[in-house]
């Protein structure tokens, strides 16, 4: 029985390390770079998705001039790979929703804890706000 | 047990069942740009067209080179775009989404008079505007395109025993036309890896 134990222990231990691919990371020790943040408010829908997936922060460019860009930083708490799919969603100043060309619902594959950016560039001048939704597999 | 009830259970049970399976095979709408949409290994499907198309405006309108054009929004024509993968696409597929997305931005507008081989978009337009000039008596006026966009479309297919990977590879140039430069260039790949086609993400 005690052997029985010991091997389980030990193969879930093998099994739990075989899926674990978390990321090392280095960088700039005093990052030379000054964001624009953006204060963002969340709303959680799905518990185990918020906890698996951290939204580091937010921040905004214009680029080509007069056009959005919104890039959020996601953290994967976990130590296994998680693949996630988010969209933007862009706003008026209106508050009515404009429709994208090239928008819709994409996919991410976030390393065990790694860190990484998703961005989008509003296509539309009229573009003041946005929304980003993200779901679970 | 009473059997009179669990008669009653098991057919309530088959009826679920039978629903169930009927919902899954019968042919309902989703969402174009969600995350239903079916994935297939050996063809570009929908979402790949729209993720690559939505890369590409993105990197195009982040290089800042249309800002670049003495005017604005800045003519562009759409040269050839060759699709060297083994199946038979239509390459507006990309093109269009790309062009809708650059005329909302603003920044671009297309010809659709003047197209690769003599191939015009819009021929009504064209001929419609050649008679305009005959009968006022004058030359024709074409607006001359200062972008062209131009590209292509790879395929790589590689198999591992019984699971196959495709990569497809969307590369596109914006020329100006009065140097023939490529001011702006980009690709970006997209890669499917399974052993058979899924509905889903």
């Amino acid at each position: 029985m005690k052997l029985l134990l010991a091997t389980s222990a030990a193969a879930l231990a093998l099994l739990g390390s075989g899926c674990a691919t978390s990321v090392n990371t280095v960088s700039r020790a005093e990052p030379q770079a000054s964001p624009s943040y953006v204060a963002d408010q969340r709303v959680i829908t799905d518990a185990s998705l918020g906890r698996k997936v951290a939204i580091v922060s937010v921040n905004e460019a214009k680029v080509s001039g007069d056009l959005l860009k919104i890039q959020v930083t996601l953290e994967n708490r976990s130590s296994k790979p998680q693949a996630f799919t988010y969209k933007f969603d862009w706003v008026a100043n209106d508050g009515m929703e404009l429709s994208a060309p090239t928008g819709g619902w994409k996919q991410i594959q976030l390393e065990g804890r790694e860190t990484r950016a998703v961005s989008a560039i509003a296509t539309s001048p009229k573009a003041v706000d946005f929304r980003l939704k993200i779901r679970e597999n | 047990m009473n059997p009179k009830f669990t008669c009653t259970l098991a057919a309530a049970a088959l009826a679920l069942f039978v629903s169930g399976c009927a919902s899954q095979n019968d042919a309902k709408y989703v969402d174009s740009q969600g995350p239903n949409t079916i994935v297939s290994l050996n063809s570009i499907n929908i979402q790949d067209w729209n993720n690559a198309a939505d890369k590409l405006v993105a990197s195009l309108l982040e290089s800042n080179v249309l800002e670049r054009a003495p005017t604005l929004p800045a003519v562009m024509a759409v040269s050839r775009i060759r699709n060297n993968t083994q199946q038979q696409v239509d390459t507006d597929a990309l093109t269009k989404k790309i062009r809708v997305a650059l005329n909302k931005s603003g920044k671009i507008v297309t010809t659709t008079t003047l197209g690769p081989d003599g191939k015009v978009e819009d021929a009504v337009a064209a001929d419609a505007g050649a008679m305009q000039a005959f009968m006022a008596g004058e030359k024709q006026k074409t607006t001359l395109p200062y972008y062209t966009l131009s590209g292509k479309l790879l395929e790589d297919r590689v198999k591992s025993g019984s699971t196959q990977q495709t990569t497809y590879t969307f590369q596109l140039s914006l020329t100006t036309v009065n140097d023939g430069l490529a001011v702006w260039e980009d690709e970006t790949q997209i890669t499917k890896q399974g052993r058979r086609s899924s509905v889903g993400w």
